[in-house]
């Protein structure tokens, strides 16, 4: 497995191209590999290409990917980076082996983690209808999506909970006592985005009429991990839906040292 | 052990409205929190009823100042409204209201009711508005207990409190100076401005202020508040060598 990092310059076409579309960053990121064709069908279970964008600032966005192979990122550099600043040693993306990393991991680690996720549900507005996938839209639905007990088990984490005198609630409780999570966790949600945008082509070349619409939010916050094979699942295979448009990624970072004030 | 502290509060929302001298039907609203205004926050966060007039004395006594940092802008709401049961109409009014202003609150006092005061924040009673019950606060309000310190300099240094969208349009010309109005510390002159806001009794038939003596100074401009937003460095993580113990 490796992880790699690619800046992406947002003052070229290209890559405003890129980022208007999941459709066409998927393609993008799709074509780093040559061993991958896009007639294979994915086996599931197996390790997959993952891939996220962090953005920081206007023109801090960064590409993150996920994949069992090595990927090369010379088209994106060419469409969307500095290709005149990249040389042999620094070909203008960064990537690194996971495997070590993810060999290390163990119960009982604490780590801090990010995920752009699809946080979904399956919905029936009448009797006898079928039922209908649905996306959690207020971000109490969307943190109870991903701190559902049987998601985490399966997930091989843990999230933590923050200690009583950081939490806006201190037992966990509204005033008149009702049970409330919105502040129990280690867990935020930010950048709630509504996407919709058209797949380009299906196979026979014709144009869809169909619009693929995602909604996508950021998690941040800090786990346990409890179980150390199923973590590494999780972390080369994703979580949740629309795994192609940029979702299910989970990353782990240390934890922030706690700084030290100057004396 | 007569330690003092200072407990500092950010008052925003989309709302606020502080009147000290409002008659009849017309409720203006100061350009800045009342001390009133702000003690009975506290009070009621403490659960004090309201014709507690002997547990509200301490908290009258405490040394009040707040800060503008967002000076925000007032507007009218002319106010027509009909009797829920009755259906007569109330008498028309005008009521003023501060819309999109923040501002930094703060008390000094005697350290243990600071902390108790500081935990009802937290985990109020009656929650709190901002000067009016119908404006309730846009998130937290608390900034947390500054030990053995004093008003003046708290309301020097705790960073500016405005808004994301405020400090941004203002980011080329930001203001030098921020307003603060305050109590006067033990060894300043007497100040010359005053304002009827003194709280001596919050009783619901007969609410008794008495007047107060503020001195305006001006402060330079805090820093911004530090920020919050988490930083992911994945690749810190490759290079971490993992020890057996867990952060």
């Amino acid at each position: 497995m490796f992880l790699s990092r690619f800046r992406v310059n947002t003052a070229r076409p290209g890559a405003r191209r890129l980022l208007s579309s999941p459709q066409t960053m998927h393609a993008a990121v799709m074509s780093s590999f040559p061993h991958l064709l896009p007639t294979d069908a994915p086996t599931p279970g197996t390790p997959r290409v993952l891939w996220r964008l962090d953005q920081r600032a206007r023109a801090e966005i960064l590409l993150h990917i996920v994949s069992p192979d090595w990927p090369d990122l010379t088209h994106l550099v060419e469409q969307a980076g500095w290709p005149a600043a990249a040389a042999p040693e620094s070909p203008g993306w960064e990537t690194r082996p996971y495997g070590p990393f993810l060999d290390h991991l163990a119960t009982g680690d604490h780590w801090s983690f990010r995920l752009t996720a699809n946080p979904v549900h399956t919905i029936r507005r009448k009797e006898g209808e079928p039922r209908k996938i649905t996306a959690h839209l207020t971000p109490t639905h969307q943190m109870a999506w991903l701190l559902d007990p049987e998601r985490q088990k399966r997930g091989g984490f843990r999230i933590l909970e923050k200690p009583s005198d950081r939490r806006l609630l201190p037992h966990g409780t509204t005033q008149q006592g009702q049970p409330h999570h919105g502040d129990q966790y280690e867990l935020s949600v930010s950048d709630t985005r509504s996407l919709a945008f058209n797949k380009s082509r299906i196979p026979d070349g014709t144009r869809t009429k169909k619009l693929v619409t995602l909604v996508t939010v950021t998690f941040d916050g800090r786990l346990e991990i409890t179980d150390p094979d199923a973590m590494r699942r999780t972390l080369t295979q994703g979580i949740g839906r629309a795994r192609a448009y940029g979702c299910g990624l989970l990353t782990l970072a240390p934890l922030a040292q706690p700084t030290r004030q100057p004396s | 052990m007569n330690r003092t502290a200072v407990l500092a509060l950010r008052l925003a929302g989309p709302l606020q409205s502080w009147g000290a001298s409002s008659r009849f039907t017309r409720r203006t609203t100061e350009s800045a929190p009342t001390k009133s205004g702000v003690i009975g926050l506290l009070a009621s966060a403490a659960g004090l009823e309201r014709g507690d007039d002997r547990r509200l004395a301490p908290l009258a006594a405490l040394r009040f100042g707040v800060r503008a940092d967002q000076p925000g802008t007032r507007i009218r709401d002319f106010h027509t409204a009909h009797h829920p049961d009755t259906d007569k109409s109330m008498p028309l009014s005008e009521r003023f209201y501060l819309a999109d202003a923040v501002f930094v609150a703060a008390v000094e006092g005697e350290h243990t009711l600071l902390k108790a005061l500081h935990e009802a924040v937290r985990a109020p009673m009656y929650a709190p508005f901002l000067g009016r019950r119908s404006c309730p606060p846009a998130g937290p309000i608390e900034l947390g207990v500054y030990e053995d310190a004093r008003l003046e300099d708290v309301l020097e240094s705790v960073p500016w409190q405005a808004s994301g969208w405020y400090r941004r349009r203002h980011r080329h010309r930001p203001p030098d100076t921020l307003t603060v109005q305050r109590e006067k510390a033990a060894d300043e002159p007497e100040a010359t401005d005053t304002l009827r806001d003194q709280p001596l009794s919050f009783a619901a038939a007969h609410r008794r202020h008495a007047v107060r003596a503020v001195v305006t100074t001006q402060v330079p401009l805090p820093p911004n508040p530090p920020d919050t937003t988490p930083r992911h460095d994945l690749f810190e993580a490759l290079s971490h060598v993992p020890d057996d113990e867990s952060a």
